[in-house]
């Protein structure tokens, strides 16, 4: 029993949702009528006949136009921002790079003035040294020069009865004979008796 | 001019010599110990050969020995006959005692002096300093002209050398003045 009740109610909601249906189709498919009805429809008939295809081709040209003329417009200053864009990178990048170059430059400039400096003061200091060696050796040549010839003098003054004597007895020492030189040696000894005969007496 | 010198073995004058050999005279050519000793050895051997003569056999050959210069000199200088022992014993005792007790002078010349330059030195030595004193004679060709006198405890420099170191202020001087330049005719 209940199943038939059940399937009672499912047919009468199938029928129900099939009448729905029908409805609805009928109310779309009602074919148009032939002049306007209301203003509003006379409206839209004329809008559709003002606006036709050819005017609606007409305005896509003059849009088409009108966007490319801006399109082109927006260019040039695209292209002209770009281009002072691009001037003015330049010019900064050249300021940036001149600046670079100029402290670089001054760097190496002021490393170079300092190399310099530093190799004039060595050889400033070199040259200073070399001057004070220089005068110390020449002190130092000139002590031994004047040492040297002290020496000479002196060795030469000691030695001056040796030298003279030698001279003289390459000058006549084969024609100097004993008898010449007897008054000579006795007058020494003549000089020297006294002393001679103390010699002699005390060694008796 | 004087320097010390080591002291030698004396052998030198002696009083008691001098005293004993008055009555002999040592003549001026004997000047060195060397001569001494020679006269002596000559002398003895004289000695015995007329010691030996005496007592030869009779017919036997007999050669008389030889004097020399300097023995005939001495003989003769002190009137002495050395043909008598006595005499000749007198003469030995003599050279002995000079042989001993005389002084002596060591003297260095540059060259070997002459027998007459010797006697005239020994001359001037008897007479001033002692009658007996004796020379030996040395040589030095260094010290030129001159002579070195070596005494018992002295060295008296008698030499050129010497003279020219004691002129030494007077030859730094000359050398220190300027050489005049004769001016030309």
């Amino acid at each position: 029993m209940t199943i038939w009740w059940l399937v009672l109610i499912l047919a009468m909601i199938g029928s129900a949702g099939v009448a729905f249906i029908w409805l609805a189709v009928r109310i779309g498919s009602k074919p148009a009528k032939k002049g306007p009805a209301t203003y509003e429809e006379a409206a839209e008939q004329d809008v559709e006949h003002i606006f036709n295809e050819d005017f609606r081709e007409e305005l896509r040209n003059r849009g088409r136009l009108h966007f490319e003329k801006i399109i082109g417009d927006n260019a040039m200053f695209l292209q002209q921002d770009l281009r002072l864009t691009t001037s003015q990178l330049n010019e900064y990048m050249k300021n940036e790079i001149a600046n670079k170059l100029k402290e670089e430059f001054a760097k190496y400039e002021q490393s170079i003035m300092d190399a310099k400096q530093l190799a004039v003061e060595s050889i400033q200091k070199t040259n200073s040294a070399i001057d004070e060696q220089r005068k110390e050796m020449s002190q130092q040549l000139r002590e031994q020069i004047a040492g040297e010839k002290q020496r000479v003098i002196t060795r030469f003054g000691e030695e001056m009865a040796d030298i003279v004597n030698h001279y003289v007895l390459d000058a006549i020492g084969d024609q100097i004979d004993l008898n010449n030189q007897l008054e000579y040696i006795l007058a020494h000894m003549e000089a020297n008796k006294q002393a001679i005969l103390e010699d002699i007496n005390s060694g008796t | 001019m004087e320097h010390k010198a080591k002291s030698r073995p004396a052998a030198h004058a002696a009083p008691a010599a001098h005293q004993a050999s008055k009555a002999l005279i040592l003549p001026v050519a004997i000047t060195s110990p060397v001569e001494i000793g020679r006269l002596i050895n000559e002398l003895t051997q004289l000695d015995e050969t007329m010691m030996q003569l005496e007592l030869r056999d009779p017919g036997q050959a007999v050669k008389m020995p030889k004097t020399t210069r300097l023995l005939d000199k001495l003989a003769e200088t002190n009137k002495l006959n050395l043909l008598k022992p006595e005499d000749r014993q007198q003469l030995l005792k003599f050279l002995k005692l000079i042989h001993e007790h005389a002084p002596v002078l060591k003297m260095s010349f540059s060259v070997d002096p002459a027998p007459v330059f010797m006697e005239r030195l020994a001359t001037w030595l008897r007479q001033e300093i002692h009658p007996q004193i004796l020379i030996n004679v040395g040589l030095q060709p260094n010290i030129g002209a001159g002579c070195l006198v070596y005494g018992n405890s002295k060295v008296f420099d008698f030499s050129l050398k010497q003279t020219f170191v004691e002129q030494r202020n007077l030859l730094l001087q000359r050398l220190m003045t300027e050489p005049k330049v004769e001016a030309k005719a």
